[in-house]
């Protein structure tokens, strides 16, 4: 049974070609376009993991993922961030900032590599 | 002045008025008479322009002329009165200068003596004219300083900076309603008393204190920044400078306070504003790049040689666009002052160490060997270290860039005087001597057939400097085309916080 991954992110191009990434390793993808919608998929489609955008309308991936964390069930689903705010200098600022701000397991800057993305994703799977 | 002298004679014998006024006329002056006290004291008093002479008869039938004598004292006390006595009564002239006339003549007398003692007092009433002068300049010019002095102390009443001075112990002698205001204190409270017994921010406090000691350096200035309030809505700015007496000694500080609130809530906006423009701007150009990364991955189709090298540059420069974006955000972030906020303690090797890791699969991928020559020992440097991440990533990235497959880059790390010297040096391209000295300006790539394919934002270089200006230390570039490059940063170490610069910025 393929391992369901949840892509939260409102830009629906870069989520499109997110999906293919992931269809293509043999992951079931679900896709919710927003905060919101992503916090009620996550609810009712119980994803296995979570790839989550920072940077959106309704309700930003900062905010969803610390009500998702929040949650004693749903806090145990693995979480990426995706940014496309954070520039690769202040690497390390950012994750600290993470580490003290939100409870994400790991982030990756957009635009992602492919085999970037598909190794992070399969490393927090195992965990 | 009035150039013509006015001469009154107040004589009971019509023979010596006329005499005198035929003689005094001659000489050029105006003569008024009179024929008895009463209306010489007439002519006095309804006169606007003084009489400069009187020519005043002792014995006179009715008011005496000593009588006269007194009433004139009274009217004026500066006016001459020469007396003229009656067949050399010398007692009466004595006593009449006694009660203030000026000089005396006898009767009779021959016209030159008329004259001389008329020309005489006339010089005195000349000098007496000048004095007044002079002392109504010297009462006004006073005046002058006192409107002067009202004036200073409305412009600092009225200012919109705050003003706070103190003397040598540390004493307010001087504070405007602005900094009563800006501090929340009332003014009136503060003057005698020690600023230290003041609520005010303890930073000023020090800055107030530290400018008014003497060192061996010379003076010291201090500029902050204050935050006041509950939580810190209030911003100020506050200048703190000695002020220095004549022979160079340091009487008190002076302390201006700004308040930059709404430049602050400005300055937010603005960082809130680009913020949203850069991501505005990322977004659409992250989708792009993900489906071109999707499609060059094989992962939509198949795609021919063709195709692939005609999207991989396409990727290229959407990434350089991105890249471009990323450098416009740092700069502005820069310009605001943002980059540099939190300077402490820093181990440069530390840092060094995370971006030769973080670059290393790009070496890798370029066949570059990427060595970093780690120092026995070394003191840490005052810097921050967000963006001294940014000034090694910059720097080792574009070695790698512009050296060819094959080659290498390599940092090293040494003490150097009161400064700390970081040396990123590649086997690349090389720069031309000429361009030494444009390479750090904003947008300027050196553009060469190998350099051409070579993405970039032209910006790089242009936030590196400014950090480490930002810094007060100092970039140089030594390089020989063909060969290679060596960028050196000097940084100022903890321990004695230097400036590694030639000038200052």
């Amino acid at each position: 049974m393929p391992k369901k991954i949840l892509l939260i992110d409102d830009d629906p191009d870069l989520l499109n070609a997110v999906r293919i990434i992931l269809e293509r390793r043999g992951y079931e993808v679900v896709a919710a376009f927003g905060g919101i919608e992503g916090l009620e998929k996550t609810k009712t489609e119980k994803p296995d993991l979570i790839v989550l955008d920072v940077m959106m309308p309704d309700k930003d991936g900062y905010t969803v993922c610390k009500e998702l964390k929040a949650n004693p069930e749903l806090g145990k689903i693995p979480v990426l961030l995706m940014t496309a705010v954070v520039s690769n200098i202040p690497t390390t600022r950012f994750t600290q900032q993470m580490g003290l701000e939100t409870e994400a397991d790991d982030y990756i800057d957009k635009p992602v590599e492919p085999a970037e993305l598909v190794k992070r994703i399969e490393i927090l799977l195992s965990k | 002045m009035q150039n013509q002298a006015n001469i009154l004679v107040i004589d009971d014998e019509l023979i010596m008025r006329e005499g005198c006024t035929r003689v005094l006329v001659k000489e050029g002056w105006s003569v008024i008479t009179a024929e008895d006290g009463q209306k010489g004291l007439e002519q006095i008093s309804n006169r606007t322009q003084p009489f400069d002479v009187i020519l005043l008869d002792l014995m006179m039938p009715g008011m005496s002329g000593m009588e006269v004598m007194e009433n004139i004292r009274s009217l004026d006390p500066d006016l001459l009165v020469i007396v003229i006595t009656g067949y050399a009564t010398v007692e009466s002239a004595v006593e009449a200068m006694k009660k203030g006339a000026y000089d005396f003549i006898s009767k009779p007398f021959a016209p030159d003596q008329l004259r001389i003692v008329v020309r005489r007092a006339l010089e005195r009433r000349t000098l007496q004219k000048e004095a007044v002068f002079l002392r109504q300049e010297r009462e006004k010019s006073l005046r002058d300083v006192a409107t002067e002095q009202s004036r200073i102390r409305t412009i600092i009443h009225c200012m919109g900076d705050g003003v706070l001075v103190c003397d040598r112990e540390g004493t307010v002698v001087l504070v405007n309603p602005a900094t009563g205001r800006m501090l929340h204190l009332p003014e009136a409270s503060l003057v005698g008393t020690p600023l230290s017994q003041a609520p005010i921010p303890p930073e000023l406090l020090r800055a107030v204190e530290e400018s008014s000691k003497t060192t061996e350096t010379g003076y010291t200035s201090i500029s902050q920044e204050l935050s006041l309030g509950p939580s810190g809505e209030i911003s100020l700015r506050a200048h703190t400078a000695p002020v220095i007496n004549d022979a160079g000694e340091i009487m008190g500080a002076v302390t201006v306070l700004q308040d930059i609130s709404h430049l602050k809530e400005l300055d937010k906006m603005k960082t809130e504003f680009i913020g949203m423009v850069a991501h505005e701007l990322r977004a659409p150009l992250a989708a792009v790049e993900q489906q071109l990364s999707v499609i060059l991955n094989r992962m939509a189709g198949e795609v021919t040689e063709k195709q692939e090298q005609l999207l991989s540059r396409a990727k290229e420069r959407t990434k350089g666009l991105l890249d471009l974006i990323r450098d416009l955000l740092d700069l502005s972030k820069m310009e605001a002052g943002k980059m540099v906020q939190y300077k402490e303690p820093l181990s440069l090797e530390e840092v060094i160490q995370g971006v030769v890791d973080l670059m290393r699969p790009e070496a890798e991928a370029k066949k570059i060997d990427l060595q970093f020559y780690l120092p026995t020992h070394l003191p840490p440097v005052i810097a921050d270290r967000n963006s001294m991440e940014g000034v090694f990533t910059n720097l080792i990235s574009n070695g790698i860039r512009y050296t060819p497959e094959g080659g290498k880059v390599w940092i090293t790390l040494n003490e150097e005087g009161g400064c700390v010297k970081a040396a990123v040096s590649d086997t690349g391209l090389g720069i031309k001597k000429e361009d030494f000295s444009r390479i750090f300006d904003r947008f300027y790539r050196v553009k060469t057939a190998e350099t051409r394919q070579i993405v970039g934002t032209g910006l790089g270089l242009s936030i590196v400097k400014s950090i480490v200006d930002a810094h007060w230390g100092s970039i140089t570039v030594q390089s020989e085309v063909g060969k290679g490059t060596t960028f050196s940063v000097l940084l100022p170490k903890e321990a004695t916080p230097a400036i590694c610069q030639k000038e200052k910025p």
